[in-house]
């Protein structure tokens, strides 16, 4: 992470570049940087790779929680509709301008989009009696329908000069992101994440099937609804801040699984570091790897992490 | 005299309609009862029903004298343990599944102690699992995984044990394995209700059997008596034949009856 800080198109030395960090925490190590280097440190450079690792670490808890309540390594927050009501409620922000006011407003509008998707996802689901986990996935996919047609809709009617900003924003990316989306950021995905730490357990007997959760004495429906709050309220807010991140919620879970066992307790810690790692990572690749532009962030995730996943889906088809 | 755990006048529901009707029969301590029957006779439905996860719609279950209705979830769990299809991650160890029929008595969150470190050494030492415990579920052959899934119900230190079709997919060592493994539990005090669809091998082993025919009790009693049944014969469409008089229990043959 340190290196994520130190490099990007202004170059920081690594050295100083710590002993800014640890001056702040009030250790007096080495010679501190120059005022307009320390200026990109702190205002450009953190925020970002923060924001990057909160993110990362976000989606793929959030993975990982889901594919034990589905019982299915496929299984991330696109189930829950998060991504397609997030783009839809971003498009709605530019459309109507809200977004030039005030710079969250794209923000608070994806993340209210993504609520909503998945309360229309719960909420149509249950009108059909206690629904199965195959209901809710058919549901979300019908919802995530909508809110893509909804999205198309929205962007042909769309003024040219707005709709580059809904294409930045869909592709994902961290660039222009400061403290305010750090501090939303933080404030919704790291509670999300203890949270289900806490519901360790039960997701360790959620993903032995319904009926044997039941019959240890675990209320299903009770625990798989409170999972998914969680998990809605976590991918909701990543996706809010960073846009579209795919893959990440897959492959981190799926890599570490086979290395830390599928228990949730030591899983979902395990996740969360791998996701920060790998979007903190991405993100370093997406400021550096062109001199031009930065390259989107979540084109690269998807780039990287689709050949990678059809490969490991291939290995382990082999051994089964 | 009430059983441990008894239904009575149970009916019970399903999407299809009554599958169970008006169904009665106990299950007492240490006993070894078998659930036999025909393809979708409600074996499976009585099983859930007994286990607390079907509510019937009219009659009751009661364990301990008390409706099934009035127990919480982990009390329950701590008295009445369900083996079913073993679905769990081929990643697990055979430890921690067996770690996770610890739940009833630790809740989500009361750290592992000695209590539960012993009910799962007792639980891999009675299932003969014990030099498994550290494999991945995705090594282990049907039967040992069989007898992890059943190590896991013997976590929960129940009173009683549910078995929908313990020995199904097992080759006859494992078998013959884990009715051992079940006649061990029963010694111990704990009734043990099991489908089993080998009508010879839920002879040699039960004290009681049952037919379910129907979504009803078509004959209860001494396996014999009900192997040799009008009920039995017809239920399966077989006739039934006994043979061997003088071994410790008979054999049996089975003959297609022509329609």
């Amino acid at each position: 992470m340190a290196v994520a800080v130190a490099v990007g198109s202004v170059p920081l030395p690594l050295g100083s570049s710590l002993s800014s960090l640890a001056a702040a925490v009030g250790l007096p190590l080495g010679r501190p940087m120059s005022p307009p280097l320390e200026a990109v440190l702190w205002t450009v450079r953190l925020p970002r790779v923060l924001l990057a690792a909160l993110v990362g670490g976000g989606l793929a808890v959030v993975g990982a929680a889901l594919q034990s309540v589905f019982r299915n390594p496929m299984a991330d927050s696109g189930l829950l509709g998060v991504g397609s009501g997030a783009a839809l409620g971003a498009v709605l922000a530019v459309r109507l301008g809200w977004s030039a006011h005030t710079f969250l407003a794209l923000p608070a509008a994806a993340f209210v989009g993504a609520m909503v998707a998945i309360l229309a996802i719960y909420v149509l689901a249950h009108a059909a009696g206690r629904p199965s986990l195959q209901g809710l996935l058919l549901t979300g996919i019908a919802v995530s329908a909508v809110g893509s047609a909804g999205t198309s809709l929205l962007l042909v009617a769309t003024e040219e000069f707005r709709v580059k900003t809904v294409l930045f924003w869909l592709a994902g990316g961290l660039e222009g992101r400061s403290w305010p989306h750090v501090q939303v950021g933080a404030a919704l995905i790291l509670p999300g994440f203890a949270l289900l730490v806490a519901l360790a357990r039960p997701l360790d007997l959620l993903s032995l099937g319904a009926d044997e959760a039941a019959s240890l004495g675990l209320p299903v429906h009770a625990a798989r609804l409170a999972i998914f709050a969680v998990a809605a309220l976590v991918a909701g807010a990543a996706t809010a801040v960073a846009g579209s991140v795919p893959f990440v919620g897959l492959i981190a879970p799926h890599a570490l699984r086979p290395l830390v066992g599928p228990m949730g307790r030591r899983l979902l810690p395990a996740s969360f570091l791998a996701g920060a790692l790998l979007v903190v990572i991405a993100d370093l690749g997406s400021r550096t790897l062109s001199d031009r532009l930065d390259l989107p962030l979540g084109s690269l995730t998807a780039l990287v992490g689709a050949p990678y996943f059809v490969l490991a889906l291939r290995g382990s088809e082999g051994q089964s | 005299m009430s059983g441990l755990l008894e239904a009575r006048h149970v009916d019970v529901r399903r999407a299809g309609g009554l599958v169970l009707h008006d169904l009665s029969a106990s299950l007492d301590e240490g006993e070894a009862l078998a659930l036999v029957g025909p393809n979708a006779a409600g074996k499976s439905t009585l099983v859930r029903t007994l286990a607390g996860l079907l509510r019937p719609e009219s009659g009751s279950v009661l364990l301990e004298g008390r409706d099934l209705g009035q127990w919480s979830r982990d009390a329950l769990a701590r008295v009445v343990a369900l083996v079913g299809a073993d679905e769990g991650s081929g990643l697990l160890t055979v430890r921690d599944r067996v770690a996770l029929g610890r739940y009833p008595h630790r809740g989500p969150f009361r750290p592992f102690d000695a209590r539960d470190r012993a009910a799962v050494d007792r639980a891999l030492e009675l299932t003969g699992a014990g030099h498994l415990a550290g494999r991945r579920l995705e090594t282990l052959s049907a039967g040992e995984r069989q007898l992890a899934a059943l190590a896991r119900g013997l976590a929960q230190e129940p009173r009683v044990l549910l078995l929908d079709e313990p020995g199904a997919h097992l080759d006859i060592g494992h078998q013959l394995q884990l009715f051992r493994v079940l006649d061990g539990v029963r010694a111990c005090g704990v009734a043990v209700l099991a489908v089993v669809h080998d009508l010879q091998r839920a002879a040699s082993w039960a004290d009681r059997m049952a037919l379910l025919a129907g979504g009803r009790i078509a004959a209860l009693g001494k396996p014999a008596d009900v192997l040799s049944s009008d009920a039995c014969s017809r239920a399966f469409g077989v006739e039934i034949r006994a043979h061997g008089a003088g071994l410790p229990y008979p054999l049996y043959s089975f003959e297609e009856v022509p329609k």
